[in-house]
C-alpha cells in the first residue's frame, strides 16, 4: 500500500477514536457563566491563598526579625555587642523564615524546570509567575536580613533574585527560548545545587548555610 | 458582524457578543478537546477554561493571527496541561493500586482493528498523537496546528510522518482489510 492511500485509510479508521456527539452547547455555556461569576465573586474577596499566606507570614517574620535586632541593639553598641545581639531573637526568626523560604524556593525552581521540560514548546503556566513574584519580595527581606553576612548565602541569594526576576517578568505569550535561558542560568550557576545545600535536610536538624 | 467588531463589543462588556463570539467557535474548541480526552466530562470542562480564559485575555488579543487560531492556542494549551495532570495523578493511582496488588490484568491483544487502532494512537507520543488527531481526524492544516502548538510547521510534518510510522508498524497486519 502507498503511503498516501496508508494516510487516507488510517484518517478514515481513527474517525471512530473518540468521535465526539454534540457539543453541549448550553450546558457548558452555563457552567462558564457560573464560573466567571464565582471568580468575580472571589476576586471581590480577600482570599489569601497558600502560598500567599506563607509569603506574607515569611515576611512579617522576617520583618519582625530585622526589626527586633535592630530595636535591642543598644546605641553606639560595638560590633561585636552588635553580633551577639543578632545571636538572640531576630537570629532565631530569620533561621525559620529563611529555612521556608529556601525550601519553598526550592520546589518552586524543580517543578519550573520540571514543567518546562513536559509542556508544549518549553512554556511552563503562568502561575510559576506570580509565585516567583512574591519569592522575590521575600528574597530582598532576606538580602536585608542577617542571613546576607554569610557570604556564600548571599551570593546564592543574589542569584535566586535574578532567577525569580526572570520567571516573575516572563510575559504571558513567552516563548520556549525565555524558559531556555532561564534554566540555562540556573544550571550554569549551579543554583538549584546549592540549595539543596543550603536547606536543612528534611527531618534533620542540619541547617545547611544557616 | 465581522471579526473585529465582534471583539470591540466582547471588550466593551456586551454579553451578547460573548455569546456570539462562543457560539461561533464552542462546536471546534469541543470536538478537539473530546478528541483529546476521550471523554465528555473533560471536554466540557477544557471547552469552559478555554472560553473563560480567552475572554480574560481578550483585552491583550492583539489581532496578529485569527481569532481561531489564537482560541485554538488556548484550547490546546488547556487540553495538554489537563491531560498531563490527569496522567499523573492515574499513574499515582496505578503506582498505588499495583503496590496494592489489585493491579487490572492487562488486556489480551484486540483482534479488532478499532481497537487495536484505539490503543496504537493512545500509545503515541503525546505530540505525535496531538499532530495525528489533529491533522489526519480532526483535518487541520500543519499551518493551524503550528499556530495552535506554538511550533515550527516542519516539526508538525515531521510528527506527523512519525505517527502514521508508528501507526503503520503496529498495524502491519491489518494492511490487508485496508486494500480490500
Amino acid at each position: 500500500m502507498t503511503d498516501d492511500r496508508f494516510a487516507h485509510e488510517l484518517g478514515r479508521a481513527a474517525q471512530d477514536y473518540h468521535r465526539p456527539p454534540a457539543t453541549p452547547r448550553e450546558e457548558i455555556w452555563a457552567r462558564i457563566t457560573a464560573e466567571r461569576a464565582r471568580r468575580r465573586e472571589a476576586r471581590t474577596t480577600i482570599v489569601l491563598r497558600p502560598w500567599l499566606r506563607w509569603t506574607l507570614a515569611a515576611a512579617a517574620v522576617l520583618t519582625l526579625g530585622v526589626g527586633i535586632g535592630r530595636l535591642t541593639v543598644p546605641r553606639g553598641a560595638s560590633r561585636s555587642t552588635v553580633a551577639e545581639a543578632g545571636r538572640t531573637g531576630s537570629d532565631i526568626a530569620y533561621r525559620v523564615a529563611a529555612t521556608q523560604y529556601l525550601t519553598r524556593t526550592e520546589a518552586l525552581l524543580t517543578d519550573f524546570r520540571a514543567e518546562a521540560r513536559t509542556s508544549q514548546g518549553g512554556r511552563p503556566d503562568a502561575q510559576f509567575s506570580a509565585q516567583a513574584r512574591d519569592l522575590l519580595v521575600t528574597t530582598r527581606l532576606m538580602l536585608d536580613s542577617p542571613a546576607a553576612k554569610d557570604q556564600r548565602l548571599k551570593s546564592l541569594l543574589e542569584d535566586l533574585e535574578v532567577m525569580l526576576a526572570q520567571i516573575a517578568q516572563l510575559p504571558a505569550d513567552h516563548r520556549g527560548n525565555d524558559v531556555e535561558f532561564i534554566n540555562q542560568g540556573l544550571d550554569q550557576r549551579s543554583v538549584l545545587l546549592r540549595l539543596r545545600a543550603a536547606s536543612p535536610a528534611p527531618g534533620t536538624s542540619a541547617r545547611g548555610a544557616l | 458582524m465581522d471579526e473585529r467588531e465582534l471583539i470591540a463589543r466582547v471588550r466593551a462588556g456586551d454579553p451578547s457578543a460573548e455569546r456570539a463570539l462562543y457560539d461561533a467557535h464552542v462546536d471546534r474548541v469541543y470536538r478537539v478537546a473530546y478528541r483529546l480526552a476521550g471523554d465528555d466530562e473533560l471536554a466540557r470542562e477544557f471547552t469552559q477554561e478555554t472560553f473563560i480564559r480567552a475572554f480574560a485575555r481578550l483585552e491583550g488579543f492583539r489581532g496578529e493571527s485569527a481569532l481561531s487560531t489564537w482560541l485554538h492556542s488556548i484550547a490546546m494549551s488547556v487540553a495538554l496541561n489537563g491531560l498531563r495532570r490527569m496522567k499523573r495523578f492515574r499513574r499515582r493511582e496505578a503506582d498505588l493500586a499495583e503496590a496494592d496488588g489489585v493491579a487490572a490484568t492487562r488486556r489480551e491483544s484486540e483482534p479488532d482493528l478499532k481497537r487495536r487502532l484505539a490503543h496504537a494512537i493512545d500509545a503515541l507520543p503525546e505530540g505525535y498523537r496531538t499532530v495525528f488527531l489533529l491533522h489526519d481526524v480532526e483535518g487541520y492544516t500543519h499551518e493551524e496546528i503550528a499556530a495552535a502548538l506554538d511550533v515550527e510547521t516542519g516539526t508538525s510534518k515531521a510528527q506527523l510522518s512519525r505517527a502514521r510510522a508508528r501507526l503503520r508498524e503496529t498495524l502491519a497486519d491489518f494492511a490487508g482489510e485496508w486494500t480490500g
